[in-house]
């Protein structure tokens, strides 16, 4: 299948890209690694009447350090996130999820920023965001704005990111040195979208008794999930299996997933609690 | 004194000659293809599953750049005939249908017109500006719904949805369930679809100075598909030709006349020029063939120590909206009859099939058509053993037809010789060391690890004794070969098969090579063109090859040497059998000296002649179907499956089977784990799914899964060899993998939760994870 | 619309020009002639369409010819070293990784990645690294052997 026709264009600076952003705002497409929205373009599931490639967007490009933690260009290559080690030192739940999406070549053109902002459910960095707490820099014509990861994720496939807005970067606060991270997912195959993941970080005081707990869910709901309650619960509590089983427990009561070709809403759900329990445990230090 | 031994191909894994251009990008497969002033055509499809179609607007789409014509069934009246199952067929119900939808749509992908333009994007641009009128009508979702008279009968020209019904006994079944211990099995698996990598397309071209039609096309089958298009285009035979280009798989779906063929071919003649169609992967999940879409209730009598008496086997097909020309409906229900009992000393049968249409896309026949039969009998002896407390390798082992009790006949018909079954099944229980396993099993459990070991054995027709066809009700002319040596001494080989990786160009120039003496570089395979080729209906198909394509081209091959050896006779004055071809070159035997190139002898037949040859040495040969003729194994595979998630791992995955002797040990194991992976998919990843309205889920790769590298092990494999019974001992091998796999699979998840009873595939984490509670394991 | 596209393939400069929404694979295929890239799914998940991109593989269904301006692209048929087989490629033949050969390009690139990243990869890191391209017909245990073999030949 082939693309349908639409006007493409190309700027060279933010600046640029933010002008045609506000002048196509509501028919335009952003097109930045490509990866989910070729597809719908070969598909025909998507007619933009124009489309605005910020490839050659270089001020959106980079990782820099920020506030103990770090920011990512919105057009950061997947696979260059991958092998920061700047993103590893700071981010490590960051590093931990980025091996899950697709394969090599999908993270080759892949960004960090278009997959935030395509906001897919089942997308691993949206919920590393929402679990990190990131700030999401909005840009238009009209100026910047930061976005809480919290406010940002308004369900399936859709952000607040108004239509004439672009996400130029993503700042992650540091985790304290010390925390462990895991992401687990179950897909049908190696690479897939999850069924249902997890991710999970987890810190522990000078007692070996949590002092900061991540929990985060995909594919339970039309955004990521954030088991603040189970957070709570964590907190404090010895980092042992049945503290695991109890605040999975209470992650579980908090969504209630719905049901696709590929998995009941009540599989999901009892799956997200088992690999609630294996994230944290590989994340505990 | 001693001569250099003629050089011996056969037996080695030699050098592909495919792979030259395969590696370097040279292949030259459909969408390859460009031919002059050529148009290239998209298929506009039906949206909805059934509904009578009242009209298509397709006015603003012919106004559109670049579009040259849009065909509906008005434009092929006249040009396309109706189509139908074979008037001969007996028994079977043969609704009327037309290339393209005329009155009503019956799928989801049923073909409504074909958009021609300059560019293929202008034909897409002109086919979204189509609008369809549609009167919705109930579908015919599922066999149950196909088999309520309630709901709407497809067609008009039919009363009912059920196409075809067949029931017979073999021996005494009644006498043999009487007072007999009975064991069930019931199997509703699902659709799964074939996913050749490449999709099916192609280009026709049709001369409108000479009315000759050229098409291009992938197909296993190039004679099948002229006839059929003769016939449907009343176009002359001497003026039809079908060329087969590198095919990127098919695994029998690349078998049909295909709808989409007969209107591509019309197109050209309508629109002057070349007109190219090459379908997208939505269009190959959707509205090209699926199989296995059939429900099977069994049942075993049996005595307290395992030996299985009868069977009953109560079979229903789902064959879709159409059939799959040329196969008629009734195609598959004698063959999965005549196989079920398999490799088993079982001498009564009761069999019932009945074959119904429903509003999904067209049953196609799929590596291991037959493959139900092993997939229900396989579990059912895994149950048997479970219920009578036995070792399944025991209850195979007792009821497993031994080497001494054969030549054997079937129930149903064919005759068992050189069934190794028995030998494959020891040798793979012992690779697995079954006792090792069983120690292991009980230590896991007591960890919370849940490991399961599974069997099958299986027996493939490849391609079967002389008695098989007939058992199965078809019949199918001996296999064809041309020998023809070139003016330079080099031969070809002219063969009916039509490879898509099965590696014929290689395999046959091997036999070829070594029967006539030349290194294997001097000769070459032709085939898929059917100006060039001898006349198959199947093409490559059904684990013919190694057999009949193999012997025919040996006997061409022989006949060809045996009129050079005649001719270098008369040149040396000394007899032909006095002679042999080592290495190019005739001689006396061990006597190289007093040698004659071939290509002078070669040279000589074609400038001088000989009596009652045309130009050059060339002779066709044919090959019966021999004695024996059967390829089968066991399979055995360990699993894992995680008790909280239901996700299946294959920790081991053993074969011993036997095809005879390898001509190439490669390609052979290439065939083994490729159709292993295909089932391997089938039982954990694969479906073809429809919802309860026949509207298509699985159109794209992220809702059809293919397994991966990760999801297929590495698979042990090892080769018996049955004596051979007749001159050529090789046989078949591409379909057992995906026969057996399935099966054995199940089997192992089964034994994994101490015997559980799994009706269903693909075994999903989440089934398998409702299995586990239910095993309360 | 169309717009100019130049661009490496395979060493030699190319340009073209083209529709924006040409894709590289169809760009690679129709505009350029080289057949040797191959379309099997148009939505991402095959892998026949892989390609090198500046270094790195991509599937060139997800890209615009547009977009690879200026880039440096490698296809299948630039791995032939002086119009022979590549060491890669001799690998695959000798280990008869193969058989239809419609998936062959997309793992030829794959692979070529892999060895320059890894040179020394060991049979499950071979496995990862293939498991975004589809085979239909091989089970994958020859591809990977390929592979191996070529790493030990020094691809």
């Amino acid at each position: 299948m082939k693309p349908p026709a639409f006007r493409y264009l190309a700027p060279r600076s933010l600046e640029e890209a933010l002008a045609l952003r506000a002048e196509h705002a509501g028919d335009s497409a952003v097109l930045a690694g490509g990866q989910s929205l070729m597809p719908l373009l070969n598909l025909r599931m998507a007619f933009p009447g124009t489309l605005i490639d910020v490839g050659h967007v270089n001020e959106l490009v980079g990782i820099r350090e920020w506030d103990g933690g770090v920011a990512i260009g919105a057009m950061t290559r997947q696979r260059a996130a991958e092998r920061s080690t700047l993103i590893d030192e700071r981010a490590p739940l960051v590093a931990k999820a980025l091996p899950n999406i697709g394969h090599p070549a999908i993270r080759n053109r892949g960004t960090v920023g278009g997959s935030i902002a395509h906001a897919d459910p089942a997308a691993e960095l949206p919920a590393v965001a929402l679990a990190l707490d990131a700030e999401l820099v909005a840009a238009s014509s009209s100026g910047e704005r930061t976005i809480r990861a919290s406010d940002f994720f308004a369900g399936y496939l859709t952000t607040s990111l108004a239509p004439d807005e672009l996400l130029v970067e993503i700042r992650l606060p540091g985790l304290a040195a010390g925390h462990g991270s895991a992401f687990v997912e179950l897909a049908r195959r190696h690479g897939d979208f999850a069924l249902v993941g997890v991710g999970a970080a987890v810190a522990l005081d000078d007692a070996g008794a949590i002092a900061d707990a991540r929990l985060v869910f995909i594919g339970v709901a039309g955004a990521p999930v954030r088991a603040h309650a189970a957070e709570a619960l964590l907190r404090g509590a010895m980092p042992t299996d049945e503290a695991y089983a109890e605040a999975a427990e209470l992650a579980k009561d908090a969504i209630d997933p719905g049901s696709d070709a590929h998995a009941s809403g009540a599989y999901r759900r009892r799956v997200a609690g088992v690999l609630a329990q294996r994230a944290l445990r590989e994340a505990t230090p | 004194m001693s001569a250099p031994a003629a050089a011996r191909f056969v037996g080695t894994s030699v050098r592909r000659v495919e792979d030259d251009r395969i590696l370097s990008g040279r292949g030259r497969y459909i969408d390859d293809i460009r031919l002059p002033n050529m148009l290239h055509g998209v298929f506009l499809r039906s949206g909805i599953a059934h509904g009578r179609l009242t009209a298509v607007h397709a006015d603003a789409a012919r106004g559109l750049d670049g579009v040259a014509a849009i065909i509906t069934a008005v434009e092929l009246e006249g040009v396309a005939h109706p189509l139908s199952t074979r008037p001969d067929v007996p028994d079977v119900a043969r609704p009327v249908f037309t290339a393209l939808a005329s009155d009503r749509v019956r799928y989801v992908g049923d073909p409504i017109a074909l958009i021609l333009a300059e560019t293929r994007h202008q034909a897409e641009d002109a086919r979204d500006a189509i609008i369809v009128d549609y009167e919705p009508l109930e579908t015919v979702a599922s066999i149950e719904q196909a088999e309520d008279p309630a709901r709407p009968s497809l067609f008009d020209d039919t009363d009912s949805n059920l196409l075809y019904t067949e029931a017979t006994d073999y021996g005494d079944p009644d006498a043999a369930f009487a007072g007999a211990r009975v064991v069930r099995a019931s199997f509703a698996p699902q659709r799964v679809a074939h996913v050749p990598m490449e999709c099916r397309g192609g280009v026709a071209d049709h001369h409108p100075g000479t009315g000759e039609l050229v098409y291009y096309a992938t197909t296993q089958s190039p004679h099948a598909l002229k006839l059929g298009l003769s016939g449907v285009l009343s176009q002359p035979a001497e003026k039809l030709r079908v060329i087969t280009p590198d095919v990127g798989g098919a695994f029998g779906q690349k078998a049909m006349l295909n709808r989409e063929d007969i209107v591509v071919c019309a197109a050209s003649k309508l629109a002057g020029r070349p007109v190219k169609w090459v379908e997208d992967r939505i269009e190959n999940m959707t509205a090209a063939t699926h199989a296995r879409s059939e429900t099977v209730e069994i049942a075993a009598a049996v005595d307290d120590d395992g030996a299985i008496l009868a069977l009953d086997v109560n079979l229903k097909i789902d064959v879709g909206a159409y059939p799959a020309l040329p196969f008629p409906p009734s195609f598959l229900g004698p063959i999965v009859r005549t196989m079920v009992t398999g490799p088993y000393r079982i001498e009564h049968l009761r069999w019932a099939n009945t074959v119904f249409q429903t509003n999904k896309a067209s049953y196609g026949t799929y590596r291991g058509p037959w493959a139900v039969e092993s997939l229900v009998r396989e579990v059912l002896v895994d149950r048997i053993a479970h219920e009578l407390g036995l070792d399944p390798v025991e209850v195979r082992r007792r009821n497993l037809v031994r080497m001494d009790e054969q030549p054997r006949k079937m129930a149903t018909g064919p005759t068992l010789e050189g069934v190794m079954a028995l030998e494959t099944l020891e040798r793979a229980a012992e690779l697995i060391d079954q006792d090792a396993f069983r120690r292991e099993q009980i230590e896991a459990r007591a960890h919370g690890k849940l490991l399961g070991l599974g069997f099958a054995t299986y027996i493939e027709p490849a391609p079967g004794p002389p008695d098989f066809m007939a058992s199965v009700g078809m019949q199918l002319p001996d296999e064809r070969a041309v020998a023809r040596l070139e003016i330079d001494g080099h031969l070809t080989v002219i063969t009916a098969q039509a490879p898509h990786g099965q590696s014929h160009e290689t395999t046959l120039a091997q036999i070829a090579a070594t029967e006539f003496g030349v290194p294997l570089e001097h000769v070459r395979v032709v085939h898929g063109d059917t100006q060039q080729t001898p006349f198959s209906l199947i093409g490559t198909g059904g684990s013919r090859a190694a057999t009949m394509a193999s012997g025919a081209a040996l006997h061409a091959t022989r006949a060809v040497k045996g009129k050079v050896l005649e001719m270098a006779g008369d040149m040396l004055e000394i007899s032909p059998g006095d002679l042999e071809i080592v290495d190019a070159v005739v001689m006396p035997k061990g006597d190289a000296e007093r040698g004659i190139p071939l290509a002078q002898i070669a040279m000589a037949a074609y400038f001088m002649g000989r009596e009652g040859e045309d130009d050059g040495l060339r002779s066709s040969a044919t090959y019966q179907q021999p004695p024996g003729g059967w390829s089968g194994g066991t399979h055995a595979c360990i699993v894992e499956v995680d008790p909280q998630t239901g996700v299946v791992e294959i920790r081991r995955y053993v074969v011993v089977e036997d095809c005879g002797e390898l001509i190439h040990p490669a390609v052979v194991e290439g065939q083994i784990r490729g159709g292993i992976a295909q089932g391997i998919g089938i039982a954990l990843l694969e479906n073809a799914l429809y919802d309860e309205e026949a509207n298509f889920l699985a159109g794209t790769f992220m809702d059809y899964l293919v397994p991966t590298s990760m999801e297929i092990p590495s698979i042990e494999i090892e080769h018996l060899h049955s004596e051979a019974l007749a001159e050529v001992n090789y046989r078949g091998v591409g379909e057992g993998g995906t026969i057996a796999a399935p099966p054995v699979l199940v089997n192992a998840v089964a034994d994994a939760l101490g015997g559980a009873s799994i009706g269903v595939l693909p075994m999903t984490p989440e089934y398998v994870l409702a299995l586990v509670d239910e095993a309360g394991v | 619309m169309s717009v100019e596209v130049s661009l490496t393939v395979n060493g030699v400069e190319r340009s073209a020009a083209v529709e924006e929404r040409r894709t590289l694979a169809d760009f690679l295929r129709e505009e350029l002639g080289l057949t040797g890239t191959h379309l099997g799914c148009e939505h991402g998940i095959c892998g026949s369409c892989t390609v090198i991109v500046d270094g790195v593989s991509a599937r060139s269904c997800l890209m615009l010819a547009v977009q690879a301006d200026g880039a440096e692209v490698t296809t299948i048929e630039g791995l032939l070293e002086d119009g022979e087989l590549g060491v890669l490629q001799q690998a695959c033949r000798d280990s008869h990784a193969f058989q239809c050969g419609y998936c062959t390009p997309g793992f030829l690139m794959t692979a070529t990645e892999l060895l320059v990243e890894n040179p020394k990869p060991s049979e499950s890191e071979v496995r990862e690294a293939i498991s975004g391209n589809l085979c239909r017909c091989t089970g994958y245990e020859s591809i990977v052997q390929a592979i191996l073999l070529a790493s030990e030949r020094g691809a």
